[in-house]
């Protein structure tokens, strides 16, 4: 269905691009063939008319064909959440529906983190949950009875409608019309965005990449009107966009930039100043009003940039101001005045930063020090290839830097901006994977202009030639075929390329962006198909069958998960805001039993939860994951734990019998492979405790649990639970509250003092 | 402690109801049969009663051990009459004094004579009084369970004879009491015959046997119906499900459940719930989506649901999940005018030999229906009338609350909820839609064609106002150009048919389209030029070079005349035609030119 509407899609942007290249004419196509029909509709005689006609039915047919072809997941599977992020963002939106806005700001949530919590009111990007339950409440008063999921499911899908038509407008104001119908065409399936913004992807992107384009569309539309009133809406826009997603950042650089390239290009006008003045007031008062945002925007360095060109701009302009009054001779001194000043100034401040250490770009450099194995084991923080160019952007990637081209050639103030939103975003796109995301906005809107331009050139003036030979006698027509032919064999070149974009675009985006991960499909031989639903499967039990308040110990990469659908309080979650906390979970995980079991008693686990691939083949497992906590741990916990120490002399990591004796008998290996030793599947070309995954068999099959029993194991052995027992020989104690005498707390606090001095 | 005694109810005809045991009923003959194969009790007692009395009697009592009496999930009975047809009587409850139990008065269809004989067989379930032990086994273990009841008739009434059969789900019987030397057989014991047991009597009967049958019980239902006039009714059962076998100890091990296969023989996989033929969409989900291990059959009388639960029930393991389906009205929505009556089940099928501890139904009526009366097929308690609010509801749907306790299968039973409907308020919704895009139209068509800026632009008017004009200009010069060209074709089939009448007469609608044409282009010209446009220049340029064209035109026409008449030569025409042509060329590119600068 979706194909259906892709390549429907196609055939509107060649029409589309006919009307772009007609209202860059100027002039009505109807005499071109038709001759002197005189009894025409009202309609073809009003071209602005069609005009608005067909962009309107365009953008809609986009926003159709993006919504659809984004429901793969939908119906291949169901109604709903994917992965891991949106797990969370589901549910602080379900507790935000239930709760009330003032409640989901303040909210605790005692069910992460487990002990420490998590302050989630003031530690969240809230605008995508409160766009969801701003939608679910509006439905609602409107006796719309529709479930926070659905809502949840569908954002995505119908904000890349949104983002598609603000897309257009940024275009059209960057070049025309034309160009920016097929740039809304392009945005709507690409798969650089459709990776993010699938149903059922309810994360942060869905939202943002909307609120990025529509907050530089009115950037632009201010910088060229110069109004206030433009400039107010670029602030609230990108007030939205810093509700919703931490890539605000992004624009606040690149406003700046284009700001300062404009001044070092000689192009400072009033309209800029205006513009930019707003923005940044009006944007920074606003952007502080987010909890999570706070008083980062005056405080830390990825801020300064905007400060410093808001000063930059008001020195400038007072300057202009000056010239206007001062004589050259005066102006000269002054100048140089000023810029001593000005260096002086800036030299002091980097000092004192230094000196105080408010300066966050060291704390930062450690921090990142300190997180690089967390932040290195995330996939989508690894560096770009290329092939991951071509397989999210397909053609565009060849043909956006023509349309760059074309811009830099007609430069004006606008295209300053999207030359310069281009090459950065093609920078930050080659560092981190997962920012390939804000380039593909930027790279459909150039790709749509160089194909707009081809088709200007080669369709419009087929016209204009067409026209003329109507009127001649037969015999010119000999001389001029060969003009028409190659127009007609590079636009149907153009169009090949577009209609394999389009086709592209839905094979990645049923094949790679349409899994929802928590639901695993796998296909028979003769073609019928069979779920995995061991996810669900373990975390419903984890949900009906344990005590409301038992701990489940994980891997973080399952926190949300487990908090979402078993709900039921974590140690650690996919916010992996404490290292230290992380490390301790991933030296349970690599410690041998009996050492494990006091980290776990320590922690309150009452649960362990991991994720054991080795029965059908799943590479995403625990064990594929254990070098990452090992690491991790290492990194906390150097003298008991070490890399090396998992690895075979040879350097190899293996589970087998050539093993290292740590790795086979540390608690992740001993709670995956328990009982699966004598495990085989139907087939008797494999031995027992042949680990699929890994092809290998287990070297350790003889597995004893001392404080561990087994306390579940899905169907496909894909989530194992493991119930920490309590101690022997004692009583279990129930959780009561703690009772301090009131006694001990005073003498505490006389003591303590006198400790410390 | 009590004790003991197995269900039972007695007969005994009241003329002064209550505790006027001496009427002279008793029971001759009692045969009880106690199934306990399944994780209910299911007691059937067929008595032989006899009026020793003298007096004719009414009805009869019925009674419970006081012990047995808080589990009854249902009780009926029915006189077994000549034609082998058995009637149903209404019980109604009552109390004996000095007597501890519970006790159903039951009307007698007609009354019984002295001396004459009766046949009522009297039938009892009980949920949950199997009681698992040991209460917590391994995953190896098999289930056993005890049951503990009265070995006599529970009556108010003597009994001269009586035997007992009680059914087991298995061979293995770990003990029973042993009154009156039972013969047990494969999977039964039979007691019995006593004779001459005195009213009230209760002796304590005990079974310890092995019973792997699921012990599913459903603590919770929540039945929702909504009746749409539309045409569908739609059912949702929110259901909670626990294992009340006994309890899981130590742990689950997969891998023995795989491979062993007595390994948690007491455990539930699945179920099959049926549900009614016309039954379409069926869901089965739970918090977290749907659940993907589920089977739906298709047949002639029903649509089975094989309900798997997402991970096996062991004891003391529950589950909750959602299961809806839609059922086309037509079926069970009857009406007379603006009368309505809907016919359906009060609570469905889930599993067979089904326990439910708590039935809530919601019935949610269309909106605007009035009068409702609802009978109900046994006592419902009702709670306070909700109103429900979904699509394009305006005042809200009246939604019928019912609460009941501890249900089996026998209460799958129809409830008629009455009501009257007027027809009109089907047409609300579709008007509240039409309405709505309606007011939306016309607010686009009032934004649209009103101008709400606050401040006026005056050189943006005129240059729309000139925009408008110029547009019609060059709508009016192409209809020029195209003239011409249909002039062209004229004199060409002028050339090849040489009729000059043909030709006279397109020259004349030429000239008179033409002629209106220009006035039309030369007017709007004048307008151009009142509103100050520079363009106006350009249509008279425009004009000007029209007219050049326009003598070409007849230029070419007059030398065709002359080729046809034979006054030029080929050659010449050919010569000039192809200079005409030339300059016409350049003329309409200079227009075109023109036009593009407009």
């Amino acid at each position: 269905m979706a194909e259906h509407h892709t390549a429907s899609d196609c055939k509107h942007k060649t029409s589309s691009n006919a009307g772009g290249s007609v209202s860059g004419n100027g002039r009505p196509n109807s005499p071109a063939g038709c001759g002197g029909s005189g009894g025409l509709s009202g309609g073809l005689t009003q071209p602005a008319g069609w005009q608005s006609l067909l962009s309107f039915t365009i953008l809609f047919l986009a926003w159709l064909a993006g919504f659809s072809s984004r429901l793969f997941a939908v119906i291949r599977f169901e109604s709903i959440i994917h992965e891991f992020d949106p797990w969370f963002n589901y549910r602080s939106t379900h507790h935000l529906t239930t709760n009330g806005f003032y409640e989901f700001l303040n909210w605790f949530d005692e069910r992460a983190w487990y002990p420490l919590g998590r302050i989630v009111g003031g530690t969240v990007y809230p605008g995508l949950m409160v766009t969801a339950g701003l939608i679910h409440y509006i439905l609602n008063l409107l006796h719309v009875t529709v479930h926070i999921r659905d809502v949840c499911v569908f954002l995505a899908p119908v904000f890349s409608g949104l983002t598609a038509i603000s897309t257009f407008l940024l275009t059209r104001e960057l070049w025309n019309q034309g160009a920016g119908l097929l740039a809304a065409c392009f945005i709507a399936i690409v798969p650089g965005y459709i990776s993010r913004s699938v149903a059922g992807s309810f994360d942060n992107e869905g939202i943002a990449i909307f609120a990025l384009q529509f907050t530089y569309y009115l950037w632009v539309k201010s910088v060229k009107t110069g109004s206030v009133f433009w400039a107010i809406g670029c602030c609230l826009s990108y007030f939205y966009m810093v509700s919703a997603w931490g890539g605000y950042v992004f624009i606040i650089n690149l406003i700046p930039l284009h700001v300062f390239a404009l001044l070092l290009m000689q192009r400072f006008s009033r309209r800029l100043y205006i513009a930019y003045s707003t923005f940044y007031i009006v944007g920074l008062v606003l952007s502080m009003q987010i909890p999570f945002v706070g008083f980062q925007p005056i405080r830390t360095s990825e801020h300064m940039a905007a400060a410093g060109v808001f000063a930059l701009l008001q020195a400038y302009a007072f300057l202009q101001y000056l010239k206007d009054r001062l004589t050259r001779q005066e102006f000269q001194t002054l100048f140089f005045l000023g810029v001593s000043l000005a260096a002086g100034v800036v030299f002091l401040t980097v000092i004192y930063l230094t000196y105080t250490g408010e300066s966050h770009l060291p704390v930062m450099l450690r921090y990142a020090k300190i997180h690089i194995p967390i932040i290195a084991s995330v996939s989508e923080h690894q560096p770009t290839t290329w092939v991951s160019f071509f397989f999210d952007l397909h053609i565009l990637v060849c043909t956006f830097p023509a349309g760059l081209w074309f811009c830099i050639k007609n430069i004006n103030d606008e295209r300053v901006f999207v030359a310069l939103y281009a090459i950065s975003a093609v920078y930050f796109a080659g560092v981190m994977v997962r920012l390939m995301l804000t380039l593909t906005p930027v790279v459909c809107m150039l790709s749509a202009i160089a194909f707009s331009s081809v088709f200007e050139h080669y369709l419009g003036d087929d016209m204009k030639r067409e026209n003329p030979p109507a009127e001649d006698s037969k015999q010119d027509r000999p001389e001029e075929g060969l003009g028409p032919n190659i127009k007609s064999i590079v636009t149907m070149l153009m169009l090949m390329l577009l209609m394999m974009f389009a086709v592209h675009c839905t094979w990645v985006t049923s094949n790679a962006y349409s899994s929802p991960s928590v639901v695993l499909a796998s296909y028979n031989h003769d073609g019928s198909r069979n779920i995995l639903d061991d996810f669900r499967e373990a975390y419903y039990w984890l949900r009906q069958n344990t005590d409301e308040h038992a701990r489940v110990m994980s891997w973080w990469d399952y926190g949300y998960q487990i908090a979402g659908m078993a709900n039921r309080t974590t140690l650690v979650d996919n916010n992996t805001w404490n290292n230290s906390h992380i490390a301790l979970v991933g030296k349970a995980m690599s410690s041998n039993e009996s050492a494990a079991y006091e980290i776990m008693k320590s922690l309150d686990v009452d649960y362990v939860l991991i994720i054991f691939g080795g029965v059908i083949g799943y590479s995403g497992d625990d064990i594929n994951k254990f070098l990452w906590m090992v690491r991790i741990a290492e990194g906390e916990h150097p003298k008991d734990i070490r890399e090396s120490d998992y690895f075979t002399p040879q350097g190899e990591f293996r589970v087998d019998k050539a093993g290292s004796p740590t790795l086979l008998n540390c608690l992740m290996y001993k709670m995956s492979y328990y009982r699966f030793g004598p495990y085989t599947r139907l087939d008797f070309r494999t031995p027992p405790g042949f680990d699929r995954t890994r092809n290998a068999e287990i070297g350790n099959k003889d597995i004893r649990l001392k404080h561990l029993e087994e306390a579940f194991t899905s169907e496909h052995w894909l989530v194992r639970i493991y119930r920490v027992k309590k101690q022997e020989n004692r009583q279990a104690l129930d959780h009561k509250l703690r009772n301090i005498a009131a006694k001990q707390k005073y003498t505490s606090k006389k003591v303590l003092p006198s400790l410390f001095h | 402690m009590w004790s003991g005694g197995a269900a039972i109810f007695v007969l005994v005809s009241c003329v002064f109801c209550a505790s006027a045991l001496a009427d002279g009923l008793v029971n001759e003959d009692v045969k009880r049969t106690l199934d306990l194969s399944s994780h209910l009790a299911k007691i059937t007692a067929e008595i032989q009663l006899a009026n020793h009395g003298a007096a004719r009697v009414n009805s009869l009592t019925l009674a419970l051990e006081a012990e047995l009496a808080p589990h009854l999930a249902f009780i009926g009975a029915s006189v077994k009459g000549e034609e082998e047809e058995d009637e149903g009587l209404e019980l109604k409850e009552t109390t004996l004094h000095g007597q501890s139990g519970k006790f159903f008065e039951a009307q007698l269809p007609s009354s019984l004579a002295p001396g004459a004989k009766l046949r009522v067989k009297v039938e009892t379930v009980f949920s949950h009084v199997l009681k698992p032990f040991p209460s917590h086994i391994t995953q190896a273990e098999q289930q056993l369970v005890v049951f503990q009841g009265n070995h006599y008739l529970y009556s108010p009434y003597p009994t001269r004879s009586q035997t007992t059969r009680v059914r087991l789900a298995s061979k293995t019987v770990e003990s029973y009491t042993k009154l009156g030397n039972p013969t047990k057989s494969e999977e039964s014991i039979e007691y019995g015959p006593f004779k001459d047991v005195p009213p009230f009597s209760q002796d304590d009967m005990k079974i310890h046997y092995e019973n792997n049958t699921p012990f599913l019980t459903i603590s919770s239902i929540t039945r929702t119906i909504e009746v749409s006039h539309w045409g569908n009714i739609a059912v949702e059962e929110t259901i909670d499900l626990r294992h009340t076998g006994a309890y899981l100890k130590g742990p689950f091990s997969r891998y023995d459940y795989q491979r062993q296969s007595d390994s948690g023989i007491s455990s539930v996989k699945s179920f099959k719930t049926i549900l009614p033929a016309s039954a379409q969409d069926v869901y089965y989900r739970d918090e977290i989506g749907n659940i993907s291990t589920s089977h739906l059959q298709v047949l002639d009388d029903s649509v089975e649901v094989e309900i798997r639960p997402r991970f096996p029930l062991f004891g003391g393991w529950k589950t909750h999940y959602i299961i809806g389906y839609n059922l086309p009205s037509y079926e069970y929505l009857y009406n007379l005018g603006d009368q309505y009556a809907l016919k359906m089940r009060l609570v469905d099928h889930i599993y067979d030999d089904q326990v439910i501890d708590q039935l809530t139904v919601k019935l949610i009526l269309p909106e605007g229906a009035r009068n409702i009366h609802v009978d109900t097929p046994y006592p419902i308690s009702r709670s306070q009338d909700e109103l429900h609010y979904t699509y394009l509801d305006t005042f809200g749907r009246p939604v019928l609350v019912a609460t009941k306790n501890n249900l089996v299968e026998q209460h799958i039973q129809d409830v008629v909820v009455h009501y009257n409907f007027n027809k009109i308020l089907m047409l609300q919704e579709p008007l509240l839609v039409v309405g709505a895009f309606y007011i939306l139209f016309f607010t686009v068509i009032i934004y649209v064609r009103l101008d709400f800026s606050i401040t006026k632009d005056p050189a943006a008017e005129v240059r729309m106002k000139v925009a408008s004009i110029t547009e019609q200009v060059l709508t009016l010069v192409n209809k020029r150009l195209g003239l011409y060209r249909h002039m062209d074709e004229v004199v060409n089939r002028y050339k090849q048919s040489r009729d000059t009448g043909a030709l006279n007469s397109g020259r004349k609608t030429l000239e008179a389209e033409h002629r209106t044409l220009t006035n039309d282009i030369t007017a709007l010209q004048t307008r151009l030029k009142a509103e100050g446009s520079d363009l106006a220049e350009k249509v008279g340029e425009i004009q000007k070079l029209d007219s050049q064209l326009k003598d070409l035109v007849c230029r070419s026409c007059q030398e065709a005349e002359r080729l046809v008449a034979g006054k030029v030569k080929k050659d010449a025409y050919i010569e000039s035609d192809k200079t005409l042509s030339g300059k016409r060329q350049e003329l309409v590119s200079r227009i075109d030119n023109l036009l593009d600068a407009l």
